[in-house]
């Protein structure tokens, strides 16, 4: 169902839900790295809440941002193409096109691309991989770097699936048996693995396939539907004015000229020539009021 | 020259003063908008993006869906008898786009940027669509209107050129019209992760359509009705019973689709167990299936006060369906609602009084309510329309 297949050259996240403390280094690296406020960073966190009874209390948290899906649907819905999907899998944003519309703010099924509600003239806040940084080669993304416990790791987006249920399969009973963003959307670049089930986390549950999928297809058909209406109107229109012109003659030809005048007949009847009534003046009709 | 225009706009009457007043106010506040930016003026939010503007649109756009849908009626399918409707309701469109296009400027972000629709096309995009149709549809319609305007001017030997080129323009028109009202339906199928699944569908397209061809009809003849108190103009009454006479027929069409669409997606039983869903989507069931009743009627076709209560529940059921799509029924995140802030609510109003002025003011010195040729006026009517002659 997705448009996009995939080269193997797609980098990808694995984030341990099980490693997470909590302490947001990633956000303030991520801030950093792209000089963006705290406030609207482009990665925050989420989390269960204090669980179970005391003694026995637990608390589970993940980092947050961009799921990179394969078929994303904020590039399908982007007015302007602001938003694009690479060949390195990476959705990146172009700040220098960006309306501002916030269309791709609604279309995301994960809620992820945030606004700079506070600015003068407001641009869309979303990971971009540090794509910047990934440029040299060798550097990874700031958040993961910066993560002391690897609860966010990143690599090559099929090692990071293979890790991601390596993991699961090594450690029975520790994590859900769901890779969150295997099927997600349509299948993503960000893969989680979480010991409590992700509604708890607050994620939400996106359907498998991406609403982006159903957008084209009705989007694809617009040239088509607009040809068939032209032709269909144009037909029409001849039709009827061939037909009128065969029937009573001179009538229907003279369209956009005054034929109006009331109908005496009540009710719509396609295709019938009206009769020529004498002209009747509107105004006068209003002033017999 | 100058004297007689401030002779003229002494001679208007309080009404347009009133009107300006509020246009002018609503207008500074947008000014302020445009300067201050979203945050500071909107109550917009991550979990909002949109607010009451984009509701605001989509139901003016089905407003002014009459223009097409009598430029087809006449034009297209050569009912010519409903011709006399075509000029009051093709202002009535373009004035609607106008608002729209007003309150999309404010509502962008970066409204420094708004010509980028024109020159970075993602075509997979509806509100790329939109913006494109919207913006095409308007020309057509001042195109439409010119020869209103033209009349009684120094340029009025223009208007059989004009004329010449009616119906291709029509057809234009018309195939652009059905593109864009259908794609403001389509804008919502990608957001179904948080539109009420009552409301999404991937009929949405076709639902958009139906109910525009009903809004628009429903906008003429509330239009002609209120101008007939208001400007002692009107249609005829055959035409204006004529026209009511396609709206049962159109809702009915639209009720099926909705209600058969839900029972073959299985989401019949959402009806009644999704609480304040259900009640906001049986409330715009049945604003629509009382015109349905009544627009049957042939007394009420011909009864200009049936008619308008008809037309009035036609309007707010198409409404009510916008802000549903828009507002009411897409789902909070994490408890999160919104509600438009003063600021919006007022450059609403002051655009609203900014369409109604412009809508009297050219009423009441253009050609409006008549037809293309020139007929016989009362010598009464003359004085207000000598202005465009010097
Ligand atoms: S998570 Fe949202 S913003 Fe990121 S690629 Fe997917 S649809 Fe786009
Ligand atoms: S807000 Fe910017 S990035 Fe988002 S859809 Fe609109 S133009 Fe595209
Ligand atoms: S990859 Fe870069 S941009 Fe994305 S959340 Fe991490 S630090 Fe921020």
């Amino acid at each position: 169902m997705s448009e996009t297949t995939s080269n193997g050259n797609e980098y990808g996240f694995l984030i341990d839900a099980s490693r997470c403390i909590d302490c947001r280094a990633c956000l303030v690296a991520c801030s950093v790295e792209n000089e963006v406020p705290m406030e609207t960073t482009r990665i925050w966190i989420q989390e269960t809440g204090v669980q179970g009874e005391f003694p026995n209390l637990a608390r589970f948290s993940a980092p947050y941002h961009c799921m990179h899906c394969d078929d994303p649907s904020c590039v399908s819905a982007c007015t302007v193409g602001a938003l694009q999907k690479g060949d390195d899998g990476i959705v990146t944003y172009d700040q220098d096109r960006c309306i501002g519309c916030r269309y791709c703010m609604y279309a995301c099924p994960f809620q992820v691309p945030n606004y700079e509600w506070k600015e003068q003239l407001p641009l869309i806040v979303k990971c971009d991989m540090c794509v910047s940084r990934l440029s040299d080669g060798h550097s990874i993304p700031a958040c993961a770097a910066t993560c002391p416990t690897d609860a966010i790791i990143f690599g090559k987006k099929s090692d990071m699936l293979a890790e991601a249920h390596r993991r699961i399969d090594q450690n029975p009973g520790k994590f859900m048996n769901h890779v969150y963003g295997e099927t997600e959307n349509g299948g993503t670049a960000t893969f989680y693995i979480s010991p409590v089930p992700f509604a708890e986390l607050g994620f939400p549950a996106a359907d498998e396939a991406s609403p982006a999928y159903f957008n084209r297809l009705v989007t694809h058909g617009t040239p088509t539907v607009a040809g068939a209406v032209a032709v269909g109107l144009s037909s029409v229109y001849l039709t009827i004015k061939h037909h009128a012109e065969a029937t009573a003659q001179g009538v229907g030809a003279a369209h956009g000229q005054n034929q109006a005048g009331p109908n005496e007949a009540e009710g719509a009847v396609v295709g019938t020539a009206v009769p020529q009534n004498p002209d009747l003046p509107q105004a006068a009709q209003g002033q017999e009021a | 020259m100058l004297k007689k225009i401030i002779d003229e706009v002494k001679s208007l009457s309080i009404g347009y003063y009133i009107l300006a007043v509020i246009a002018a106010a609503g207008l500074s506040v947008a000014g302020y908008r445009l300067y201050a930016g979203l945050g500071t003026t909107t109550n917009l939010s991550k979990a909002f993006p949109w607010g009451v503007w984009i509701s605001f649109d989509l139901s003016t756009v089905a407003f002014s869906g009459g223009a097409f849908t009598l430029a087809a009626l006449v034009y297209v399918f050569h009912l010519h008898e409903l011709h006399s409707a075509v000029r009051p309701t093709v202002l009535v469109g373009l004035i609607g786009y106008a608002s729209v296009l007003l309150i999309l400027f404010m509502d962008l972000g970066r409204w420094d940027r708004f010509y980028h629709f024109l020159i970075y096309p993602n075509l997979n995009s509806a509100l790329f669509e939109v913006s494109w149709c919207i913006m095409l549809y308007s020309t057509i319609l001042i195109y439409e209107l010119s020869p209103v305007l033209l009349k009684n001017s120094r340029w009025s030997g223009a208007i059989k050129i004009i004329e010449k080129w009616t119906i291709p323009m029509v057809i234009a028109g018309v195939t652009l019209s059905t593109l864009h009202q259908s794609s403001l339906g389509t804008l919502f199928i990608v957001m179904s992760p948080r539109l009420h699944a009552l409301w999404h569908s991937m009929l949405l397209p076709v639902f958009f359509l139906i109910s525009s061809l009903a809004a628009g009809l429903a906008m003429v003849i509330a239009g002609a009705i209120l101008s007939y108190w208001i400007f002692k103009r009107t249609l005829a009454e055959n035409v204006q019973a004529e026209l009511a006479w396609f709206i049962p027929w159109i809702l009915s069409i639209y009720l099926v689709l909705k209600v058969g669409e839900l029972e073959i997606t299985d989401e019949l039983h959402l009806l009644f167990s999704s609480g304040k869903y259900s009640t906001l989507y049986l409330t715009e069931l049945a604003l629509l299936v009382v015109p349905l009743i009544l627009f049957a009627i042939k007394r009420v076709r011909h009864s200009r006060g049936w008619s308008l209560t008809g037309a009035a529940f036609v309007l707010a059921g198409v409404v009510l369906n916008r802000f549903n799509a828009s507002w009411f029924a897409i789902k909070p995140v994490a408890g999160e609602m919104y509600s438009p802030s003063w600021m919006e609510v007022a450059i609403l109003i002051g655009v609203l009084a900014t369409a109604v002025l412009a809508y009297s003011l050219i009423a009441h010195y253009f050609p409006l309510f008549e037809e293309t040729v020139p007929v016989e006026r009362p010598p009464k009517r003359q004085p207000s329309l000598a202005q465009t002659g010097d």
